[in-house]
Formats: C-alpha cells, structure tokens, sequence
C-alpha cells in the first residue's frame, strides 16, 4: 500500500493524574475566561432594550451573517491582502473547532475521530491544510502589525502578539503531529503543548481585542440591519445618547465588539483632514464608559470619553461604518451623541442655533425667505402640482434658493420635458429636516417630518424626483418613523432609465464622477450616474469611488456649521478628482456641486468644469427643451 | 386745529428728520398754525433756527433738567406744555428718542402715537407700514384729545420746507416746564462708541465686499479706494480669504459672517449660495459683475454688468463728486 | 428676580399674507404663526438673567387659542409659567376682540394681568412684526407706574438696581441707570437666542399655563386710534440694471442711492 495521506499521530491513553490534571486547567482556563467575559457580558445585558429591534425578518440577518462572517466578504474587499489572511485564521479556526473537540475528548477515551479511519484521517489532513493556511496568515498579520505598522492599527499592543504567538503555536503543534512516528513520548508532548496553548489563549480572549472572536458574529448578526439607521427615540425620557442609561444593548455589544482594526479611521473624511473626530476612539470611548461608569449610569456621555466637539465634525458620510468587519453602526451611535446634547440643549454653538432658528421659523435650511422660491418659480414657469402628473418635482432648499442648485434643476426640466415625463412643483416645501435630522435635533425633524407628509398627502403625491440625495435619504427612510412617505427617485436613476433617449455630446472629454455619500453608501446607487456623466465622454475613476467615495463635507448638516479646523474635506477630495487629469467634475448632488464650486474656485483658472449630471444630459437638449 | 411739531437736535442743530416732519406736519395744518417745539436747557440757537422756518411759532420748553435727554424728563415737560396748548395734533420725527418716550406721553393723555407714519392722505388718514412693509395701512385717529404722529425717516422731503423760509422769523416763546430732579428716574451715561478692537461687519452701516473677479491681491487697492469713498467696511467672499488675500474676520457667507448694511456693493462676486445667505438680510444690495448672467444680480437691486476695473473706479469718482 | 416678559404671536414671515375681505386685515385661516422675534429677544435675556440671578420668568400673551404654541415654545425654552390672557381676534371677547384694542388697550389688559405678580422687571421686545406699533412697552411702563428704557441690547443687574445698553442711532450707545422694578423694551440682536429642544418641549407640559379671560381684567377696548383699511404695496421692483459706459453707469448708480435707496 503506498503511503497516501499522512496520519495525525495521537496519545492513546492518559493517567489519571492527567486526566485531573487536564480538568483542572481546563477550569482555571474557563474560570479565567469568564472572570472577565461575565462582568463585559453584564454590562452588555444591563443596558437597555433596543426598542425597535426585531429579529425577523431574519433571511437577511442570515445573510448578512454568512457574507460577513462565515465568507469575510468585507474583510477581504476593503483589505485584500491583510483580509485573506485574517480569513485564513477565521476558516482555520471554523475548521479547528472539531479538530480540538476531539482533541479533549481524548483524554477521557471518548475521541470521536480516528486518526486512522477514512473519516477521521480525511478531517484531520483537510484541517492540517488550514492549518499551514493559517500559521501563513498569523505570520502574515504579525508582520504586519509589528514591522509595516499600518497607522489605523494604533499602538502596537504586546497582547495582540502574544495571541499571534500562541496562535502559530496551535498551528505548529498540530501539524508538528503529523511528522511524529514513534508513539510515546513526544506524541504525549506535543499534545500537552498544543492543550497549555489552547487553554492560555481562551482567558487571553476577553483580555484583548481578540474579544471580537466571540461578540462579533453576534453583533453582526443582530445589527439594526440597514446602513445608517437612525434608530426611533422611545418614550418621554429618551433623548438620544446622554448618558450610560441610554445606551442600548446593540450599542453596547457594538462597543466590546471593535476590534481596533481601524479601517473607520482610515476612511473618516474628519479623521483624514485633521480634526478631533476619530470613529474608533468614539466606539472604544463607549467602552471605556461602559467600564469606568457601566450602562446604568447618569454620568454624561459627553465629558470624560466622548468628545462634543468631535461628535460634531461628523459628516454622516457613513464611510466608517461601511467599512466596520464587525458590525459596528457608527452613523447612529455618533448622531445619538448628538441627539443628547442638541435634544437637551447642551450643544452651543451660533452656526447650529442659527440653522435651527431659522427652520424653526422659515421653511428652509438656508434661512432664504420663501417669497425666493415662488419667484423661482414663477420666474421658470414651473408647473404646480396638483395630483395629475406623474412625479412631484422636489426642489430641496438648494433646488430652490441656491443659484446652482437651481441650474441644476432647470436641466432636469429641461430633461423631462423633452421626454415627455409629467411634473408639478409643490407650493409650499419645507426642508425634509436633513440637517437637523443628522445633527441630532429631533423636535425640529419631527415637526417639519409630519408638516411635508401632511402636504405630500394633501397634494396627493405618488412618486418623487428630486436632484438632492439627501432628500431621496430622507423622505425615504427618516421620514418612516411618522408616516408614510411616496416613492422617491434620485434624478441618475431617472436619467439613468432614460439614457438611450438622450442626445450624447461627446467632445473628447474626460470626466470625474464623484459618488456623492448619500446615493452611493446610503441608497446602493452607483452605475446609474455613471451611465449619465458617460453621455459627455469617457469616464475615469478617482482612486477612491464607489463604496470608498471620500465625502464633500457638506454632510451631517455640516454645510451649515461654519469653518472647519484642519484641511477642508472638499479640499482634499477637489485635488483627488483633479489628479485624475479629467476634464469635467461630474457631481449628484446639490451639496457636491456647492462644496466643489467653492473648493475649484480657490484652485484657481485651471480647474477642471463641473457639472451636474443633469446639465450633462441636458447638454445635447435644444435650449426650449422642446 | 393747530399743529405742535417737536423737533429733534442733533449735533446743536435741528436734525433733517424734524424737517422732514414739519413736512408732514404742513400736510396738517398751514404753516401760521404749526408751533415748532424745541426743548433742552439751553435752547436759543434751535429755536432761532426753527423760526426761521415756515412755522407760526416757536416754543422753547426749557429747563436744567433737560439737559440730556430722559424719557421722564421730555414726557412730563411736553406734557405740561400740551396740557396749556390742547393742538389738535402733536407730529414728531420718528426717532429712537421719540419711541422711547412719545406713546408714554400719549398714555398719559389717553392718547396712543399713531408711530412710523410714511404718508397722511386727506381726512387726515395716517399711512404706516404693515408686516415689516408687506402691507400698508390706513390709521384714523378718533374721540377727544390730540392725535400723536410720528413721521418715518425718509417719507418726506425736508428741502420742500427749506425753501419755504419766512421774510421775518417767527415768533419765540419760552415755557419752563416744572421738573424735580426727583421725578427723573433713570440716569443716562454720555453716548459712547464701541471700541473697534475686531473688524465688526454685523454692525457696519455700508460694505463694499470683492470675489473672484478681482484677480489678484494687488488689485484691492481698487476697492479700499472705493470702500473709502463710501465710508464702507471691506468684506470678501470665501475665495479671496481663502488665498490669503484677505483677513477670515472679513469672510461674508455661511462659514464667514452674517450681515445687513444698509448698502451692500458686491463687487467680482458671482453669488454662490454660501455668499447668499451671508448678505441676504442687506435693505440694498449693489452687484458689479462682467458676466451678466451672474447669480448675484438675481438678489441686486441695482446692478452693472461691466468689468470692475473700469466701473470701480468710475464709481470712486462718482461717489466723491457727489460728496462736494 | 421675578420678570414677566410679554410675548406676542405674529403671523410667520414666510407666510403669504392676504387681505381678508372686509380689508381691514389679513387672512388668518392656513396662517402659520410663530412668536414675534424681538419678544424671543427679551425671552432669552430674562431666561439669562435668571441663570445669573435666580428666580423666575413668567410669560404673558393675549390672544385666541392659536397663542397656546408661542406660550409652550417659550415655556419650552426655559420660562417657568405662563398667562394667556384669552381672548378672541374679533367678535366674542372683551370689548368684541383684541383687534378691537388699540396699542393702549391692549397694554391696559396685559398691565392688569402684570399688577398682581408686582414682577421686578417687565420685559417687551421693541417692536411686533405684524402692526410695528413699537409702543407696548413704554405704555406699560406709564400705566405700571414704573420707570423704562426702549431699544436695549444688554442688561446688567445693580445694587441699586440695573444698568443697561441702549442704542443709539448712528453706531452709538448709551447706559443707563434705574431702579428697580422697570420696564424695558429689548432691541433684538443683543443676545443669541437659543434654540428649542425635545427636553424643553417635554418638560413644558407639567409647567403651569393660566389661562384669564380678558374680560375678567375690567379693560374697556375703547380704541383712539383704528387701522381701516390695508392695503399691498406695489410690487417690489426688481432688479434695476445700469448701462452705458462705466463712467455713465458709475454716475447712474450714485444717483439712484442718492435719492431712490437713500443709503447714500
């Protein structure tokens, strides 16, 4: 018979001492484990109930659980080469998971794989080749982190490579196994050695932030589930994240589960230009809290390890939270910072008071008088709504104060009334409460939330286009928590179906198209404006695009709060989009176009064109629109 | 019925709002019926300049205690003034002064100032604005007892007066009101200026703010020649404070400053949003821009479509010619 | 200190207005209402005062129902109670309804409503939006016997009483001693005023809000003056371009603020 596959080689038989022996550490190991896992897992039970958490629908949870988890999908997307290897430990470790079952069992004769049999042996070689996988990996991640020391890693940390150690340790001795004929001695070595490895490394767990190895999966698969959600307050007591006492059970779980990987920190636009904001100092400033104060507590949130003035550099651009491996909602645990400072008036600050004085007061975000919009309107004879057309033609605030904003518009006009699509503006439109919404100010939101439903109901309104994404996010998902919003459409994917219709003017130009924040993270919206800013030429990618889209700043109603300290995020993305050497700037969104229009400015003559990618597809249009 | 039209001093002399209401007063009344009213303590100079005027007499309400001006002070001794003339209408100049202490003296006759008058058509109706100027409304004063008016600065012209002067000055009188220091209850300080230790466009009267057009630094000599000319604050769009042209303090916008002049002159400003709501609030906004297509126009209430450089200074000029 | 500041709702100013049809004011079924700014101005510096000096601020608006939000808003925004004098626009009411009562009416009714709280400091904002009479204030003060100041940007309390801020015209100021308790009419712009929260709104509602009818007050609408008519002005000019050489333009310009803006 020729040699074919190497067989496991395994003690036999144990003493007695051994086997006590091998109880009593397992305990201690446990004991260990628990003596600091118990106290983390309390604090998680004592928070509060999330109260719009529902399990089902569970198929996506299901998923999201194996694309996350069991498949590291977005490990590997957003790191390739550090994400396989970390996949490698993960699988090896799935793998493992028999492989040291038995491992135990045989201690006490009761080994339910045979070394030897067809099954056993098959196991054991196909867990022996994870096994070379994963000591590959761990060396991999090791050098990683202790020799190219990527700066999103933070400092390095002594337990991290301990765990490393005695990981490749796990691998060594179970493949050292294989090499072993003689029976006797070194096989009982070997397995002691692999055992002491094990039973050292489950009490490290809880100790580092290898704890993710055990919360993770959970709070993957019991995330709130859509991207950015802005959980509802509960109750006359709740006002967003003011002390230990709101935080909830995800939001806890979320807080132990980071694994300080720092891929939120490496795509936080704040983060990148400078100022205090650092997403993972947020969440394991929640940690911090969490152990000093515990969950129940009446201490401020704001204060010892949260910073106000961080939370508010915030631009929701969601970059952080979409690029968490284990499931950390970012978006709404930084918005409930906010939500508790602005919710109890602790947040001072003249550029916030004065947005929300002048939406308490007027109809829009800009504090422009509504007499500019009817004018605006009736200067460009834009058809009222009144229940017979197809689509309400939302203008926005930009769509209808701002100068830009309104050129923007006028091409969709001019779009849709070549197509022949059906529209009416609405009298009256108040903001959708975007910037109070993501700045924490619910009483505002709430009130200009049921005061649009109100008129979309009475104007009996079915479907929606608006050129602002922030709107589209808004009306559609924030405006759920007090009624039921119409269809709304972004205007690219409108264009986008209408493509083929369009005049394509194409001068030999190459364009840019910024993903604007809130079609692409927020609403999975990625080829249709591509499909559009294609009418004017070829297409060139910026190295950060798509899902990795580095924001304009406007966001998080940040467009209205002032100067910012450090770089300008609108800086830094406007010299990312030029060093592509395109020629026109493509932009969705009306916060885009502004932010850029500043930020090409300052660059001088040479700045490339920007446009909207409705002048895009109006380009080609006779200027009637006919 | 006769008319009492008291008038204001500024700087020693009869301020133009109070001609502008013995304007509106000669809508009243005809001049021999009008007693123009000075008051202070020492009073000899305004009220020889008020007789000159087409008044019927002059009335000088003197006393120590009107040294400076107190509500208390001017109320009790117009009203004993009023009590010994009972005119049929008392016409003011809508000043701070007036609305600080008018609608008391009004009260205590059981009076009410018919306050910011802009027109008085026959009967007399008082016009007013409405709705911080959305509307206008028709005033009718009724029952026994002198109808207060205030006249809105502006609404008359007072060189319609200046030419009326009389060949001999009217007739003065001097009434002394009796005043106890007691009855005085608040105490004025001398008027003062805040010290301009930061630039402060919030408060400034005019500004002459520059954007893009302007090129280059080395071209704001331009517009300081003309915010100079105008007495104007220097201001600039977010572009030029961006390059370091010039101080951030001096950034309108939404991430700069919030302003209201009177007179805002935008100057190579294309008028983005963020400059927008910065000066929105302006009662005049001036845009000088070579692209007549500018969004800055759509907000102007006077604009020129031409090149800066040549209107800028034209504009200096024209502005210190019309100063001589 | 005790302050009662007295607050009114004005139509908001974005609403399109319309005359009503008996032309003697606007529309007010679909208005939308918000408190009268310069009120807010004076809400704000009583709520600070009383953060700086402790004790009690007190709103006080006459109107209909409508009224009840401005009151909530201000309670929500830190004021301790509330009086709604209640009374109609038109029609039932005292006297037939507030619009009725001219400036010194409706000062008599809120002066009756102040009497019994012998407040320390009376607060107005300058002016209304809506009628601009710029006059409630100083009469309140004439019928409370007490002494006042109009057009004041900061407030600053004394051992002898207060000294506060008032402008002048021109970029001046002056200050000004007096005794308490007083009545002053705030200028907006003097402070920044604070923003309303979901808290302040929660905790309003257990806040006490006392209602009176106006005719319990014993004020008489007996009106001297009488707004008979409205009417809209001309329509806004719009923008007014200059032509001709720059020259020409620059001298079309400098006329035009002369004498049609008057800013010159």
């Amino acid at each position: 018979m020729p040699p074919s596959l190497p067989i496991l080689a395994e003690p036999t038989l144990f003493s007695l001492p051994e086997m006590l022996l091998f109880t009593a550490l397992v305990f201690t190991s446990a004991w260990l484990f628990w003596r600091r896992f118990g106290p983390i897992l309390g604090r998680i039970l004592q928070s509060k109930k999330d109260p719009d958490f529902h399990l089902f629908p569970i198929g996506k949870r299901v998923w999201d659980f194996a694309w996350e988890v069991l498949l590291q999908a977005r490990v590997i997307r957003e790191r390739p080469l550090a994400g396989v290897a970390h996949a490698l430990v993960f699988w090896s470790f799935c793998v493992f998971g028999l492989v040291t079952l038995n491992h135990c069992a045989v201690v006490f004769g009761l080994g339910f794989l045979d070394p030897a049999g067809r099954v056993g042996r098959l196991y054991f070689d196909f867990a022996a080749i994870f096994a070379v996988g994963c000591a590959v990996g761990i060396l991999g991640l090791l050098v990683r982190r202790f020799l190219v020391r990527p700066k999103w890693l933070g400092e390095l940390s002594w337990g991290s490579g301990l765990v490393a150690l005695l990981i490749f340790a796990l691998m060594a001795t179970y493949l050292a196994a294989f090499f072993v004929t003689t029976p006797g001695g070194a096989v009982q070595a070997l397995w002691w050695v692999h055992t002491i490895t094990l039973l050292a490394f489950l009490p490290l767990i809880p100790h580092t932030k290898h704890l993710h190895l055990v919360l993770s999966p959970f709070t993957v698969f019991l995330s709130r589930g859509s991207f950015a959600h802005i959980p509802p307050l509960s109750g006359d007591e709740d006002f967003g994240l003011v002390a230990g006492k709101d935080l909830t059970r995800l939001v806890s779980l979320q807080a132990y589960s980071c694994v300080e990987c720092g891929r939120c920190m490496e795509h936080c636009p704040a983060n990148a230009t400078g100022k205090e904001l650092n997403p993972k100092e947020i969440v394991l400033g929640l940690r911090g809290y969490l152990n000093e104060f515990g969950p129940q507590s009446e201490e401020a949130l704001l204060g010892k390890y949260e910073s106000q003035r961080a939370a508010f550099e915030c631009t929701t651009c969601g970059a952080c939270e979409f690029q968490c491996p284990v499931g950390i909602e970012h978006v709404p645990i930084l918005v409930g910072l906010r939500r508790g400072a602005v919710n109890t008036g602790t947040w001072e600050n003249d550029y916030g008071s004065k947005l929300f004085l002048a939406l308490e007061r007027g109809s829009n975000a800009l504090g422009m008088s509504a007499a500019e919009r009817d004018k605006f309107v009736e200067k460009s004879a834009l058809p009222i709504f009144d229940g017979t057309q197809e689509y309400c033609l939302w203008l926005g605030c930009m769509g209808a104060y701002d100068p830009r904003g309104r050129q923007i518009v006028l091409a969709l006009v001019r779009v849709m009334r070549h197509l022949g699509a059906s529209f009416g503006v609405l009298r009256k439109e108040k903001c959708t409460g975007d910037p109070v919404r993501r700045l924490g100010n619910d009483l505002l939101f709430q009130q200009l939330a049921e005061a649009n439903l109100e008129a979309l109901t009475q104007n009996r309104v079915k479907k929606i286009i608006t050129i602002c994404p922030h709107c589209v996010r808004t009306i559609q998902e924030d405006w759920k928590e007090f009624g039921t919003p119409p269809e709304v459409e972004h205007h690219s994917e409108f264009l986008a179906r209408f493509a083929s219709q369009l005049p394509s003017v194409r001068d030999e130009k190459k364009i840019v198209f910024h993903d604007p924040c809130y079609l692409g993270r927020y609403r999975n919206v990625y080829d249709e404006p591509r499909q559009v800013a294609a009418l004017a030429g070829e297409l060139v990618e910026a190295p950060r695009s798509h899902e990795r889209s580095f924001c304009c700043g406007a966001g998080g109603g940040l467009a209205f709060l002032g100067e910012e300290t450090g770089e300008r995020v609108s800086h830094v993305r406007v010299e990312e989009l030029v060093a592509t050497g395109a020629d026109v700037v493509a932009a969705a969104c009306p916060f885009c176009n502004t932010m850029f229009q500043d930020a090409l400015a300052a660059r001088g003559d040479s700045a490339p064109e920007l446009m909207d990618i409705a002048q895009i597809a109006a380009r080609g249009l006779p200027e009637d629109g006919t | 019925m006769s008319v009492l039209l008291v008038l204001e001093q500024s700087g020693g002399k009869v301020s133009r709002l109070s001609w502008e209401a013995l304007a509106a007063a000669h809508r009243l009344a005809p001049a021999q019926e009008i007693t123009a009213v000075v008051i202070g303590a020492e009073t000899d100079a305004l009220a020889a300049e008020a007789a000159a005027k087409s008044v019927g007499k002059v009335v000088r309400v003197e006393h120590p205690l009107l040294k400076t001006y107190t509500a208390d002070g001017y109320s009790k001794a117009l009203h004993q003034l009023i009590q010994g003339q009972s005119p049929g209408q008392i016409v003011f100049p809508h000043t701070y002064q007036v609305r600080d202490y008018a609608p008391a003296l009004a009260c205590r006759m059981g009076q009410v100032l018919i306050g910011d008058v802009t027109g008085i058509a026959d009967g007399p109706v008082f016009m007013r604005q409405l709705l911080q100027g959305r509307l206008n409304g028709s005033y009718r004063h009724s029952g026994n007892g002198p109808c207060f008016v205030s006249v809105q600065a502006g609404a008359f012209r007072a060189d319609s007066v200046e030419t009326q002067g009389n060949a001999a000055p009217a007739p003065i009188e001097l009434f002394t009101p009796a005043l106890d220091a007691a009855q005085i209850r608040t105490v004025p300080s001398e008027p003062f200026r805040e010290s301009a230790q930061t630039v402060d466009l919030g408060s400034a009267q005019r500004i002459v703010s520059v954007g893009r057009g302007i090129k280059g630094a080395e071209n704001l000599p331009l517009i300081e020649a003309l915010a100079g000319a105008l007495g104007a604050e220097l201001a600039a769009s977010r572009p030029i404070c961006d390059n370091g042209w010039m101080p951030m303090e001096r950034q309108v916008g939404s991430s700069g400053q919030t302003v209201a002049p009177k007179l805002y002159l935008a100057v190579g400003i294309s008028g983005a949003i963020q400059h927008l709501v910065g000066m929105k609030g302006s009662q005049c906004i001036v845009a000088i821009n070579k692209d007549p297509d500018a969004p800055i126009f759509e907000v102007a209430d006077y604009g020129i479509a031409g090149d800066l450089f040549e209107v800028v200074p034209a504009l200096t000029e024209a502005v210190k010619a019309a100063k001589q | 200190m005790k302050i009662v500041v007295a607050i009114k709702q004005v139509p908001d100013r974005d609403a399109p207005v319309r005359i009503a049809a008996d032309g003697k004011w606007i529309e007010e079924r679909e208005l939308q209402w918000a408190m009268n700014e310069p009120d807010a101005y004076a809400l704000e510096e009583a709520l600070q005062l009383k953060e700086k000096h402790g004790g009690e601020v007190i709103v006080l608006s006459a109107g209909p129902e409508r009224v009840g939000s401005t009151i909530r808003e201000a309670l929500a925004k830190g004021a301790d109670r509330a009086i709604h004098i209640v009374c109609d626009d038109l029609g039932a009411g005292a006297g037939g309804g507030l619009r009725n009562f001219d400036a010194l009416g409706v000062a008599r009714l809120l002066a009756e409503a102040i009497k019994p709280e012998s407040p320390d400091l009376v607060l107005t904002g300058l002016q209304s939006e809506d009628l601009g009479l710029c006059q409630t204030g100083v009469i309140l003060a004439e019928l409370l016997g007490l002494p006042h100041a109009t057009l004041i940007l900061h407030v600053e309390k004394t051992d002898a009483g207060l000294k506060v801020k008032r402008e002048l015209e021109e970029g001046w100021f002056q200050s000004i001693e007096m005794p308490l308790p007083a009545v002053l009419a705030m200028q907006s712009g003097g402070n920044k005023l604070r923003y309303a929260t979901l808290m302040g709104i929660k905790r309003a509602k257990t806040k006490e809000l006392r209602a009176v009818n106006a005719a319990e007050l014993g004020v008489e609408a007996a009106p001297v003056a009488t707004l008979e008519q409205i009417s809209a002005p001309k329509k806004q000019k719009s923008t007014q371009m200059l032509g001709g050489s720059a020259k020409e333009a620059a001298t079309a310009l400098v006329e035009k603020l002369k004498t049609e803006a008057r800013v010159l």
